[in-house]
């Protein structure tokens, strides 16, 4: 992509225009949520752009595909399909090229500029999809590793079945927020000392983060009907990041034998712009290798079935001392999303337009590179210093987790994600409730 | 008290006795596009047909809301909330009773009656709740205890865990279907050689596939993140209750299931019944559940308030070859915890709520041989056979099978609160080339 914007984008700016990523906004004028994109340090409102003509020259684009950029939701736009994403986004690429083939859109029109085009600082970002249902994989096998040598003989960290199927469970889709929500400490029961007979009851001691991918879904399947692993990246409308908040000592003493529950239902962040699949084309990297001979229907044409996404964790904590905790990469994934998705469908489940998968914990297998605090901690045997002064084994009040993630090495065409970002806040007692 | 008594005539064994009234969503070859119902009888009282033509015109609290009954799932109403409902409820019953005070609404309205009372035989039934979250509790003590024998022995039968809190997982909405729907047997990967030291899963269609019968109840008040659920609020939240059938492949379910719990094993498909039995219509046969010798947190704490319900449950098996084997009865009285004790678990840490959300309590069965909620236990694990009608032998479900759930409240004639029936048929695997 070598032409650069009329429209000023600073270097390095994740917004760049090899990006395009979709959200939703509000805005003062237009207060009903609907569509925009995010550019360098604006957003183009999709809503009054349309209504202004803005997609004039868009071919093949009735009044019915663009009434979606009204929605209050991306879902309608997902569905239209990935050729109808590939086409927008390559109109308002050229929308927003220095030479742009159409300036009196937009480059040369001050009207339509004031009613549609905003500083970042000027909108209220929200959930972009409608979510029906959330499925979240452990397919990140250095986590899984890691994880599994805390509790575990090293020999044996990874469960027998970890290497022959992407296990998941189904999450919480109601606990979807986005970054930027404040996330009140749990309560729940749990163990204070393990093999304590007793359950205590209270404030989570042990928060953490997860840091992961998200996939949100552009096309389903029916009840029934698996979906086909090399047909499957057709299904995906684009990536986010996600922060899966797990409250590990509530997880401890309640997963066994149905797995995590109320540890990751009191919250779940993602970012709040949609990288399009698209966008992340030039990126396809090689994963973790799985020596094991896959099933036919997790046999993956594709060699380069993730990404090459560069992805940090920075805590903030409430003195305002900052520390990036972890550096890693979107690539350190043993199953792809395709193969997620083949096997989530495989026994029939039905998947919808807006579904979102997470990928799993994200991690390398050295200190700094490690996507949760589980992990950073050794299972909350030490703790990590964050500055000079500040050490953690898990999240105090306060601490301000952001995640943040990346592609491309060249700093004017880079495609990321913006932020991840969430505020841990002391765990709300209500008056009624004896602790 | 003594049976209401309807100017329509309803057989005295019908589980929609005046006594009922259960709602659903509907569609007819007039009426499309699916809308709310009641059924009394053999009869759906057809909501929308009977608000659009002032049948609601002697209850004006419900005037501002009746297009709620136009709309293709009941959540608009349930979101009105229980005081709503329970006027709705009563009116209806009134509007039906013998000798009742609004005799001109129906009873003596032909028109309406051919219009809005149709033959329940000539209605499809639709999901009757738009489900955003669905969570399958496990609260079933009997069951969790054979299980648990099966697997680990008497001695570690129940989890350390299990009497504390009422230990549940997610399930899939998107598989949530309603009664009648087929349900394809699922592809997986099983372990067919546990005991084998290298784990060689084959890839094959389930050979172990199992019902668990269970109820399920919807909400109807919502609840916001980081705001638990009070329990002695919980009731207010819950709007009804269904029979669900929470189909398992037990074989899928043994090599997916650790760490992370059962996944596919379960969201090939989850069968509730059609109607929605309001908890006011349940209330009469309120008990306290089973006992817990654990004493529970304060968040959990019912005091003496009985959020059981003594139901009447009963399984089912009818072959390709059209012969029905009772399989199992038993009474949702087998239930550790109750569903305000799950809302308020599940909100406790501050995981918000929508409307429609569906909770599932777990796998029902008694103590006894034939009080068995699912076929893994009636078999210890496929170890023994059952014997049904005509001779055929099962130790799981074979394709063409289908299993049919019943409730009842009551035993006194005429004023049956039922569920109608939850129903599934097996079809055959999806045959799959790569």
């Amino acid at each position: 992509m070598a032409s650069g914007s009329w429209l000023s984008i600073p270097k390095g700016s994740h917004f760049s225009l090899a990006n395009i990523p979709f959200g939703i906004i509000s805005t003062p004028p237009s207060v009903a949520k609907h569509a925009a994109v995010a550019i360098g340090d604006h957003v183009l409102d999709l809503h009054e752009f349309a209504s202004h003509q803005g997609f004039a020259e868009l071919q093949d684009f009735p009044p019915d595909h663009l009434a979606t950029f009204s929605q209050p939701t991306l879902n309608d736009f997902a569905a239209l399909g990935q050729d109808a994403h590939a086409r927008v986004r390559r109109y308002l690429q050229e929308i927003f090229a220095q030479e742009s083939a159409f300036p009196g859109l937009l480059k040369d029109n001050n009207e339509v500029q004031r009613a549609s085009l905003f500083r970042n600082d000027e909108v209220e970002l929200h959930l972009p999809m409608k979510i029906g249902g959330y499925t979240d994989f452990f397919a990140g096998k250095n986590h899984a590793y890691n994880c599994g040598c805390i509790f575990r003989d090293p020999a044996k960290a990874l469960q027998p079945n970890y290497l022959q199927l992407p296990v998941a469970y189904n999450s919480r889709a109601s606990s979807v927020v986005p970054s930027g929500t404040h996330i009140h400490r749990p309560l729940g029961q749990f163990l204070s000392t393990p093999g304590a007979v007793e359950s205590s009851f209270g404030p989570c001691r042990r928060l953490d983060i997860e840091l992961e991918l998200g996939a949100l879904l552009c096309k389903g399947n029916k009840l029934g009907e698996p979906i086909n692993v090399n047909e499957a990246e057709s299904n995906i409308f684009g990536f986010v990041l996600l922060n899966d908040w797990s409250a590990r000592d509530i997880q401890a003493w309640e997963a066994v034998p149905l797995g995590p529950f109320n540890a990751k239902t009191f919250a779940t962040s993602i970012s709040p712009w949609i990288v399009l699949k698209g966008a992340l084309e030039p990126f396809h990297a090689v994963g973790i290798l799985n020596e094991t001979k896959l099933h036919p229907y997790l046999r993956e044409v594709r060699k380069n079935n993730v990404y090459d996404i560069k992805l940090e964790v920075e805590l903030k904590t409430s003195d305002g001392e900052t520390a990036i905790l972890s550096r890693t990469n979107g690539s350190n994934l043993v199953y792809s999303f395709a193969q997620m998705i083949a096997h989530h469908t495989i026994g029939g489940c039905p998947l919808e337009v807006g579904d979102l998968i997470g990928s799993g914990t994200i991690s390398g297998l050295e200190p700094g590179t490690l996507g949760s605090f589980l992990e950073a901690s050794e299972g909350g045997k030490r703790s990590f210093d964050v500055s000079s002064t500040s050490q953690r084994t898990f999240l105090e009040d306060g601490d301000c987790v952001t995640i943040r993630g990346w592609c491309g090495e060249d700093d004017s065409n880079t495609v990321g994600f913006g932020e991840c970002s969430g505020t841990i806040l002391p765990a709300l007692k209500p008056s009624w409730l004896e602790t | 008290m003594a049976p209401l008594k309807s100017w329509l005539q309803i057989n005295a064994k019908s589980h929609f006795s005046l006594h009922n009234i259960p709602f659903g969503i509907i569609s007819t070859p007039d009426t499309p596009e699916p809308h709310a119902a009641v059924a009394i009888g053999e009869y759906a009282l057809d909501l929308q047909v009977f608000s659009q033509q002032n049948g609601f015109s002697a209850l004006s609290i419900i005037q501002p809301h009746q297009k709620v009954f136009s709309e293709p799932t009941l959540n608009a109403f349930a979101a009105l909330g229980r005081p709503i409902h329970r006027v709705v409820r009563e009116y209806l019953q009134s509007v039906f009773l013998d000798n009742g005070p609004f005799p001109d609404v129906l009873e003596k309205n032909e028109q309406l009656r051919k219009a809005a009372l149709l033959p329940l035989k000539d209605c499809k039934m639709h999901l009757p709740m738009f489900i955003h979250d669905y969570t399958d509790f496990y609260a079933g003590l009997n069951h969790a205890y054979n299980v648990g024998v099966l697997f680990r022995g008497p001695q570690n039968a129940l989890q350390p865990n299990y009497k504390h809190l009422p230990v549940g997982y997610h399930g899939r909405a998107s598989s949530v279907v309603v009664s009648s729907t087929p349900i394809r047997r699922p592809n997986g990967q099983i372990l067919t050689n546990l005991a084998a030291e290298k784990k060689e899963p084959v890839f094959s269609e389930c050979k172990k596939l199992d019902i668990e019968l269970e109820l399920g109840c919807f909400v109807c008040k919502p609840s916001q993140l980081g705001e638990p659920v009070r329990i002695e609020d919980a009731p207010e939240h819950l709007f009804g209750v269904v029979l669900l059938n929470d189909w398992s492949a037990r074989d899928i379910q043994a090599w997916e299931y650790v760490p992370l719990g059962p996944f596919n094993a379960k969201n090939f498909g989850t069968t509730i019944s059609a109607w929605v039995v309001l908890m006011d219509a349940l209330e009469p046969f309120a008990n306290a559940g089973m006992a817990n010798d654990t004493e529970l947190l304060p968040y959990l704490d019912e005091k003496d308030r009985k959020s059981n319900y003594a139901i009447d449950l009963s399984v089912s098996l009818t072959t390709s070859s059209g012969k029905t084997t009772n399989i199992g009865k038993t009474s949702a009285k087998n239930l550790l915890f109750s569903f305000p004790q799950m809302l308020a678990h599940h909100t406790i840490g501050g995981c918000p709520f929508n409307v429609g959300d569906l909770l599932g309590s777990g796998t029902i069965s008694g103590e006894s041989k034939n009080e068995k909620g699912c076929l893994l236990e009636q078999t210890d694990n496929g170890k023994t056979e059952i014997t049904l009608e005509g001779g055929e032998k099962r130790k799981f479900l074979e394709n063409g099978d289908t299993v049919t759930l019943t409730g009842v409240c009551g035993s006194e004639e005429g004023a049956l609160v039922g569920f109608g029936d939850c129903v599934g048929r097996i079809d055959p695997a999806v045959q799959l080339s790569f």
